[in-house]
């Protein structure tokens, strides 16, 4: 067991992928001499060369449809879109060929491959290098979305990405590469796609997040246990299947949820939660579904107190947890 | 390489670089895409099938010409104009009449529109229907050769309206970068849809683009098969050997509108009429014709032939089934994760 950044854990899963299957090359803007903007792929081209790490010209387009190509002959290849912000000249290559091959070819071609998105605020990078819009590829069939919130999640679900059959979006939280730390195994392990995490037991009412919402709701619910609610947390990891099971059970269980999401609200990923947990288990509920997200204004403006302003935070969540109790 | 506007010069065997059988089955490619495709039409125009039908009457050479003599393992990347790719690659006939047809027999199972022919087996990809598209997924096939060290090529379809979009230039762009195994196929009909060449780019010769990507590109003859194969050929041959990609540009023309249901009333009659002229069949048979190597009655034995086994492949589509509105579910994921399946 070794202590790691989630940054390192990524680059560790990159690592021992490309050793372990040399059909795994990486594709992406800055990725190979310089080693990321934010140091992912540090040494990656050193050990595996110019062919399997590939500094691309700045051509989001070709990144995601090239790597749909590299795919169709055999090849697992791990693009990476330096910032969410950048990904939509990529969008139709990922939603028309990426999410769709598999389909319009009646399973015929398949497009295995893994998009790895640099995404999220709370880092002072204003409009145009904080958006996640995690939301577009969620509402999207045929691809798989995921946002993992702990080094040993990061780890693990890159490595189920790359080591699976289907496409996956795979963001990756920017405020989380260097702020979270923790043990993982030393040796090889993986975490399964679409399936949550139960991060804290609970039985008044359960919190649901993902990405750096995760540590606002582990705060906030340091507060709440304090003032005697308990909360049960799950962390989604998956966004796309989603794993309702867990959620439904957990709603079941405590008759009362809080979600919480970073971006904006409207048409975000809490909305088909919230509307799942309606349809299914109506009658289990014993106060309306609360939201806690981004305002709904583009995400997100420059100016510090603007930012604050717009994230979610352990305070907010903790006035609508209260609010909802006491419904 | 500056050059222009070819024509084939005075027949000889030696100059097209195929045996005598080799061009009869060029020949015999070109006339089976001509007669599929109007029998195609037919069969739309008789309610046989839904959707409509992308004729590509008129331009069979600038596919039949490229994609003869490639490997299974080579790939084809087309847009909706190319069933005469997929006839040459040796797809079967009632494997692309069930495509048009929607039928159980095709490819895609009926989940993509008629005209996006596929088929893995002989490594033709299932276009979308976004241009261009394919011209750049198809750039990745090539990165991918590249990448696994293997000597095979991928011969992408386009149209000149499909020049004009971001994410083409971005591929040819990186092709130029790596010197990928790729040939770029322009077919320059002058119409995309209804918006004419002139309204499409500032240059007339769309070949000249590759200049900006490092890479040659030669403006031919559309309409003659030979030169098409023998121009794709020498290009195939180098991007196998790792020289990188070319861009050929075939001057060519859609004998009928967009798709079934265009009128094409945005053309003048007197265009067409000329371009009927340079028919792509009838300018192959008079130079078969010439070489000595096809008769009239030959001709016409080989006309009989192919009209029974396209009678033989509409046949089997008529009687095959669609499949059960529930294959809807499915080729979403791998069979990894099944889709959710709501009941109403």
């Amino acid at each position: 067991m070794k202590k790691v950044t989630y940054i390192e854990a990524i680059t560790q899963a990159l690592y021992e992928e490309m050793e372990r299957d040399e059909k795994v090359f990486l594709i992406g803007q800055d990725i190979g001499l310089y080693g990321g903007v934010f140091k992912a792929t540090k040494g990656l081209m050193d050990r595996f060369g110019a062919e399997r790490v590939i500094d691309a010209p700045i051509s989001e387009v070709y990144i995601a449809g090239g790597s749909v190509g590299a795919a169709l002959v055999g090849l697992k290849p791990v693009a990476e879109i330096q910032f969410a912000d950048f990904i939509t000249p990529s969008m139709d290559q990922i939603i028309q060929q990426m999410a769709k091959m598999r389909y319009r070819t009646g399973g015929s071609w398949t497009c295995p491959m893994t998009i790895r998105v640099c995404c999220g605020g709370e880092v002072g990078g204003g409009l145009y290098h904080s958006q996640i819009n995690e939301q577009w590829f969620f509402s999207q069939p045929g691809l798989i979305v995921v946002l993992p919130s702990t080094p040993y999640d990061a780890k693990g679900l890159l490595k189920s990405a790359i080591r699976g059959n289907d496409p996956v979006i795979y963001f990756e939280h920017k405020r989380l590469y260097r702020s979270v730390k923790e043990e993982i195994p030393d040796e090889d392990f993986t975490v399964p796609i679409g399936k949550a995490a139960i991060r804290k037991e609970g039985k008044d009412i359960t919190l649901v997040a993902y990405g750096l919402m995760c540590q606002k709701t582990m705060e906030a619910i340091e507060t709440l246990e304090k003032d005697g609610i308990s909360c049960e947390f799950i962390d989604m990891r998956t966004l796309r299947p989603w794993d309702r099971e867990t959620i439904l059970e957990s709603v079941k269980k405590t008759s009362r949820a809080v979600l919480v999401q970073e971006n904006s609200k409207t048409g975000g990923v809490m909305a088909e939660v919230s509307a799942t947990i309606t349809e299914e288990v109506f009658d289990y509920l014993d106060a309306p579904i609360s939201r806690v997200c981004g305002l709904d204004v583009p995400m997100l403006p420059f100016a510090p107190p603007m930012e604050h302003f717009f994230l979610p935070n352990a305070e907010k969540i903790v006035r609508v947890v209260k609010k909802v109790m006491e419904y | 390489m500056a050059e222009k506007k070819q024509t084939a010069k005075k027949p000889s065997l030696k100059q097209v670089g195929l045996s005598e059988q080799g061009l009869m089955d060029l020949y015999t490619n070109l006339l089976k895409t001509r007669l599929l495709d109007e029998r195609l039409r037919k069969l739309f125009r008789q309610g046989r099938y839904a959707g409509t039908y992308f004729s590509a009457v008129g331009q069979e050479a600038t596919t039949v010409g490229p994609t003869y003599g490639l490997r299974d393992e080579d790939i084809i990347a087309p847009s909706h104009r190319e069933i005469g790719a997929s006839v040459t690659k040796g797809v079967p006939l009632d494997v692309i009449i069930g495509q048009v047809y929607a039928r159980r027999n095709s490819p895609d199972k009926g989940k993509s529109h008629p005209c996006h022919y596929g088929y893995r087996a002989r490594g033709v990809i299932t276009p979308a229907s976004t241009l261009a598209g394919q011209t750049i997924v198809g750039t990745g096939c090539a990165m991918g050769f590249k990448i696994l060290k293997k000597d095979n090529v991928v011969v992408a379809f386009f149209g000149e309206g499909s020049t004009s979009r971001g994410g083409w230039h971005e591929a040819l762009n990186y092709a130029g970068i790596h010197k990928l195994p790729i040939v770029y196929i322009c077919q320059n009909n002058l119409w995309a849809e209804s918006v004419p060449a002139t309204l499409q780019a500032g240059i007339r010769d769309f070949a000249d683009r590759a200049k900006a990507y490092g890479f040659p590109g030669v403006t031919i003859d559309g309409n003659d098969v030979v030169l098409m194969h023998r121009t794709a050929a020498e290009a195939i041959e180098r991007a196998r050997k790792g020289k990188g990609p070319t861009l050929i540009e075939c001057k060519t023309y859609r004998w009928y509108g967009h798709s079934e249901i265009d009128p094409a009333d945005y053309r003048q009659a007197e265009e067409l009429e000329n371009w009927k002229k340079k028919d792509p069949v009838l300018r192959a048979e008079k130079f078969m014709m010439d070489l000595g190597i096809l008769t009239t009655p030959k001709r016409e034995a080989l006309v009989e032939q192919i009209d029974q086994e396209i009678d033989a492949a509409v046949q089997v589509c008529e009687k095959e089934k669609y499949v059960e509105p529930e294959e809807a579910y499915n080729d979403v994921y791998s069979e990894d994760f099944p889709v959710w399946r709501d009941e109403y």
